[in-house]
């Protein structure tokens, strides 16, 4: 690193918004910084020193540049310029890696569900008993009705298949083509919208589990009352 | 923004209810979904706006920012915003050592 590349942050602001020289120079020492940093911070998901990590950081940091130099503006100097600078670059680098990731798959294949996966192994367990299982049962159908009632199949989809099987919310929204922040409140929206209809009949989904990994179904330990 | 939203909106309602039924297995996630939902919480634009202010404090040690927990609580959440998180404390860590 040379020195030129040691600017504070009024410094890389004078210089990228100045022209001729000045300007070229900033925009030479960014880009170096964003090649370094986007090696290192992509290591996680592009084998260090691969060639694929080493084309990823060059394309990153031309598109970010433009990037940067367009919202300059939006810059409110409350963090060191380079780490606003590299924010920037990781939401495109990462961005890409996932859009690539997941172009193949189809939006309803990643929003399958396997709701219902084991549901009979855990309901018909050898070491309960038949007034158990039947009150186990019981438990699920309850839940089942209020989540059918309350969500869409694909509004549980999408749960789903970003906490169970940990797909991206960038690229089910690439998919469907809305903006990440859309869909992410969305979902908030959908698991308020459950989490009142739970606490209005009176159940508590922890209670409910723990009835389950004890063994020992006791729907009174579950349903906790009509609220308001 | 409001366009993508109304396609959103007329995308969640037009799917078909559950025809499902909920397994144990399911029940554990949906639970850990529930109990962790806030009222307030931060979407991926309110936690991007503050990332880069949000690691420098981690990295300082500092945790007094009143935003700090729902950023937090958002990056516990969501695995994209995580990943750029942790890919910028990658290199800011790189420049402390």
């Amino acid at each position: 690193m040379t020195s030129s590349i040691q600017r504070g942050n009024d410094e890389w602001l004078g210089a990228l918004t100045s022209s001729g020289d000045l300007r070229e120079a900033a925009l030479a020492d960014l880009r170096v910084i964003l090649v370094g940093g986007l090696r290192r911070g992509l290591a996680a998901w592009v084998e260090a020193g691969s060639p694929q990590l080493e084309a990823l950081a060059e394309e990153t940091s031309q598109e970010a540049l433009i990037r940067i130099l367009d919202r300059l503006d939006t810059f409110e100097g409350r963090s060191r310029f380079t780490t606003w600078a590299y924010k920037v670059a990781f939401r495109i680098a990462l961005t890409d890696l996932r859009r690539k990731q997941w172009q193949n798959v189809s939006l309803d294949q990643m929003l399958e569900s396997g709701a219902d996966e084991g549901r009979e192994m855990a309901v018909v367990d050898p070491r309960i008993g038949p007034e158990a299982a039947v009150e186990r049962r019981d438990m699920l159908d309850q839940i089942t009705r209020i989540l059918q009632e309350e969500l869409t199949a694909r509004q549980m989809g999408m749960m789903e298949a970003v906490v169970l099987r940990g797909i991206p919310m960038e690229a089910i929204a690439q998919k469907m083509g809305v903006e990440r922040n859309a869909l992410y409140k969305m979902m908030h929206d959908a698991r308020l919208k459950l989490k009142r209809r739970l606490a209005r009949e009176g159940l508590d989904l922890a209670d409910v589990m723990a009835t389950f990994e004890q063994g020992n179904a006791s729907p009174g330990r579950v349903v906790k009352g009509e609220g308001g | 923004m409001l366009r993508f939203v109304d396609r959103l909106l007329g995308w969640l309602a037009g799917g078909r209810r559950l025809s499902f039924a909920v397994s144990p297995a399911y029940l554990s996630v949906l639970e850990r979904e529930i109990t962790s939902t806030q009222e307030i919480e931060y979407g991926c634009d309110d936690v991007y706006r503050l990332l880069d202010q949000f690691a420098e404090a981690v990295l300082r040690g500092e945790d007094a920012a009143p935003w700090m927990p729902l950023i937090r609580a958002h990056l516990e959440r969501c695995p994209d915003c995580r990943a750029e998180f942790e890919a910028l404390m990658r290199v800011l860590q790189g420049q402390e050592s």
